[in-house]
């Protein structure tokens, strides 16, 4: 429904949450591609509005940093860990494909 | 209830927060907790009278937030909404204290007099979060208590806070947010009728109106007010062009950021250079690789721990009954008295000797298991799997209650968001060997047969639900939508809290399971001494002898396995008149085992056969049973060729 331009992410510089860490950008990924144990900065999530009620209600909102913990083998649910709250969950794949991440060189 | 007007107090909290936890060191034993989210589904209503004033107290299923998703948390916010409490105690998990204060923040919105419970204090500074709760209630504008309910610290200051915010009745004001959200938010609450009826207050009323579920808020407004509705759309459009996403989305992060913030501001984290020892602890169970040795293992060991200390003590526990009955048998010869006294001894016999060695380590470990937060991380381990059988990660917590009981296994099913899911697991779940069985399998499978034998039956087992599931989800099209599940923090189990949940569990046995088991084997006792056991036996003959190879005598426990499958099971051995010793005398190793298997699934048992009526309709309550009896027929058949 919403066309979310991956460069700018709006809002966030209002908030003047995560200036100036724009420049550490590099290229998004799904959250399935991202490194283990690298702080990421979550820039979309796509995928049907009952899902993203549920991240936003669990507490992972777009321009969070989080940090994948571990990925399980086969087709299994990965695990994240946001950096602002502490707070783990787990993610089926099927979710976790549609949350755009951007590695963070350093910590914003 | 009866009795003078109490003030409500509800305790609310985000899943896992907790709020079992404290609700029972205050009520008592009547909320089941465990380390696993989504535990109570049905809310608990519990009267108490502290220091002689008396309290009308309520536990809610836990939210993430007051816009519910799964059905789960629709019951909690209808009975927020329809009590109107007197007081919030909400109930917040201090180890992730910024993600937990965006729920408070929603609550403060209500206008509610309202305490906030700060909990797991304990985990938090394990985690090396200091936080400073004046700081806080001051950010807040609502009273902090810093508690930790699982030793029942700061209980009494927080129920001292409670009364006085009942007495002073101070109703918290919102935050605001920023100016381009609130100042179209002011614009809806001022647009709202006079008679409108609102929930709480104007402004939360117009908040809600424009971050609610689109569907459900607009189809009721649009029907009675169209105006209005135009209105609330020209409003959303506006929010949401300013920022170029869903207004829910806008409003969720005004809380976020704000949230966060407050954290921030009430509390220090001291990151420690080394890893704290659960999240290494963590990297092993949950591992990808030695996560599923660590698995297997546990279950495993849950069994052959079970099966050892339970084995002694039924040899040692059958001994008397076993002599009692031959004594009765020898004084009394077989009349009606004989057959009386004798269905006394086996169904009191059965309960003790059989049933409680297996089944009080079975509810102790699992309780052990649960504190733990072993579950959850089982779920993780165990979503890839669901996957192939077309479920997520989420069935696995009624899928682990169901090996506890699965009458609360269906009713948890609820935290399911989708109906999909909701059925398939359901449908699954009175496959699943609950504690009643699993005691059963125990006691009599790996008694004559084996302790190895049981595991296998136990693998079958597990094999058929996935199988099934498999086939179940060919049925029906729409997707799994897939698993977000909290992983929370490892705790140290609380000696006394596994020993409640213990004991609550066997309360339920022995006030209900067991009178059953006692009056039913009287009953069988009767209609053998009436010889009334043969009509039942022929009618059923057909199935019982003929298809499955089996001693006519145990057509008639079938009829008690809709009662309680371990029934039949159990009094086995009274229909064919022996005693524990000498069964295998009468029937072979393979024919008890096609028994167990036939029994096991046959149909389910009556309070599960009620529960999946109530929760999901006739239409799927008989559609489990007639699946249930079609598996039994053809898995005991498929026994008898192969052995």
């Amino acid at each position: 429904m919403f066309d979310v331009d991956k460069k700018n992410i709006p809002g966030r510089e209002d908030l003047g949450y995560y200036a100036g860490a724009r420049n550490m950008r590099t290229k998004g990924m799904s959250l399935v591609e991202a490194p283990i144990d690298k702080p990421l900065r979550i820039v979309d999530i796509a995928g049907g509005e009952s899902v993203r009620r549920r991240l936003l209600a669990i507490g992972f909102h777009k321009g969070d940093v989080v940090e994948l913990d571990s990925a399980a083998i086969l087709k299994g649910p990965i695990l994240v860990r946001s950096s602002v709250s502490g707070m783990r969950i787990a993610l089926g794949r099927g979710i976790a494909r549609k949350i755009t991440v951007e590695v963070l060189d350093g910590r914003p | 209830m009866a009795g003078p007007d109490a003030p409500t107090v509800i305790f609310i909290g985000q899943p896992n927060c907790g709020k079992s936890t404290l609700f029972n060191s205050i009520a008592g034993l009547k909320a089941e907790t465990s380390n696993f989210p989504g535990t109570t589904v049905k809310h608990t209503h519990s009267r108490v009278s502290i220091e002689g004033r008396l309290l009308d107290i309520i536990d809610l299923p836990g939210t993430y937030s007051l816009c519910p998703s799964d059905p789960a948390e629709k019951t909690a916010l209808s009975h927020l909404f329809s009590e109107k409490p007197d007081l919030i105690i909400n109930v917040v998990d201090a180890s992730v204290l910024g993600r937990s204060l965006e729920f408070t923040l929603e609550l403060i919105e209500l206008g509610w007099p309202m305490v906030v419970a700060l909990n797991m204090m304990d985990l938090a500074e394990k985690k090396g979060i200091k936080i400073d709760p004046g700081k806080l209630a001051s950010l807040l504008g609502v009273p902090v208590v810093p508690i930790i309910a699982s030793r029942g610290r700061g209980v009494k200051e927080l129920l001292d806070e409670a009364f006085k915010a009942l007495e002073h009745a101070g109703r918290p004001g919102p935050r605001t947010w920023s100016r381009d959200v609130e100042s179209r938010v002011e614009e809806l609450a001022g647009l709202l009728p006079q008679e409108f009826p609102l929930v709480a207050n104007r402004r939360f009323t117009a908040v809600k109106m424009i971050e609610a579920d689109r569907l459900f808020c607009d189809t009721m407004l649009g029907d009675l007010e169209p105006v209005l509705k135009a209105e609330v759309d020209r409003i959303r459009l506006g929010i949401e062009s300013g920022r170029s996403a869903p207004a829910y989305e806008i409003i969720s992060a005004e809380r976020h950021h704000q949230a966060l913030k407050i954290a921030e501001e009430s509390s220090r984290v001291e990151r420690g250079r080394k890893v704290p020892w659960d999240r290494k602890v963590d990297d092993v169970i949950m591992h990808p690789f030695y996560g599923y040795v660590i698995l297997a293992a546990v279950f495993m060991a849950f069994f052959f721990l079970i099966f050892k200390i339970g084995n002694p003590l039924e040899t040692l526990l059958l001994k008397p009954f076993t002599s009692l009955d031959q004594d009765l048998g020898r004084r009394l010869g077989s009349n009606v008295l004989f057959h009386l006294a004798d269905g006394l001894v086996q169904g009191i016999g059965g309960g003790v000797a059989i049933v409680l060695p297996y089944f009080v380590p079975l509810l102790f470990f699992m309780a052990f298991l649960e504190d733990l937060g072993y579950l959850a991380r089982a779920g993780f381990l165990l979503d890839a799997f669901m996957h192939h059988i077309g479920l997520h990660g989420k069935s696995v917590g009624p899928f682990i209650l169901g090996f506890g009981c699965n009458v609360p296994a269906i009713v948890s099913t609820r935290i399911l968001e989708s109906r999909r899911d909701r059925i398939i697991t359901s449908l699954l779940i009175p496959f699943i060997p609950c504690s009643a069985r699993t005691t059963v399998i125990l006691a009599l499978v790996a008694f004559y047969l084996g302790p190895w034998t049981a595991l296998g039956f136990y693998a079958l087992n597990i094999l058929l639900v996935a199988v099934l599931g498999r086939v179940l989800s060919l049925f029906t099209k729409a997707p799994s939508p897939g698993l977000i599940l909290e992983i929370p923090t490892l705790k140290r189990p609380s000696f006394k809290n596994i020993l409640k949940k213990t004991y609550f569990q066997l309360r339920s046995f022995l006030a209900f399971a067991w009178p059953l088991l006692i009056a039913g084997s009287v009953f069988l006792s009767l209609l053998q001494a009436f010889h009334v056991d043969r009509t039942i036996n022929a009618a059923l003959s057909p199935l019982i002898a003929g298809a499955l190879g089996l001693p006519r005598e145990l057509g008639v426990t079938l009829v008690f396995g809709f009662l309680r499958k371990e029934l039949s099971l159990i009094m086995m051995l009274q229909a064919l008149g022996t005693g524990q010793q000498g069964l295998l005398t009468v029937i072979t190793k393979e024919q008890l085992l096609i028994f167990t298997v036939f029994v096991s699934f046959f149909i389910p048992c009556l309070s599960t056969f009620a529960m999946l009526w109530k929760e999901l309709g006739r239409k799927v309550a008989f559609l489990s049973a007639g699946l249930s009896v079609s598996i039994a027929i053809l898995l005991a058949w498929l026994i008898r060729i192969v052995v």
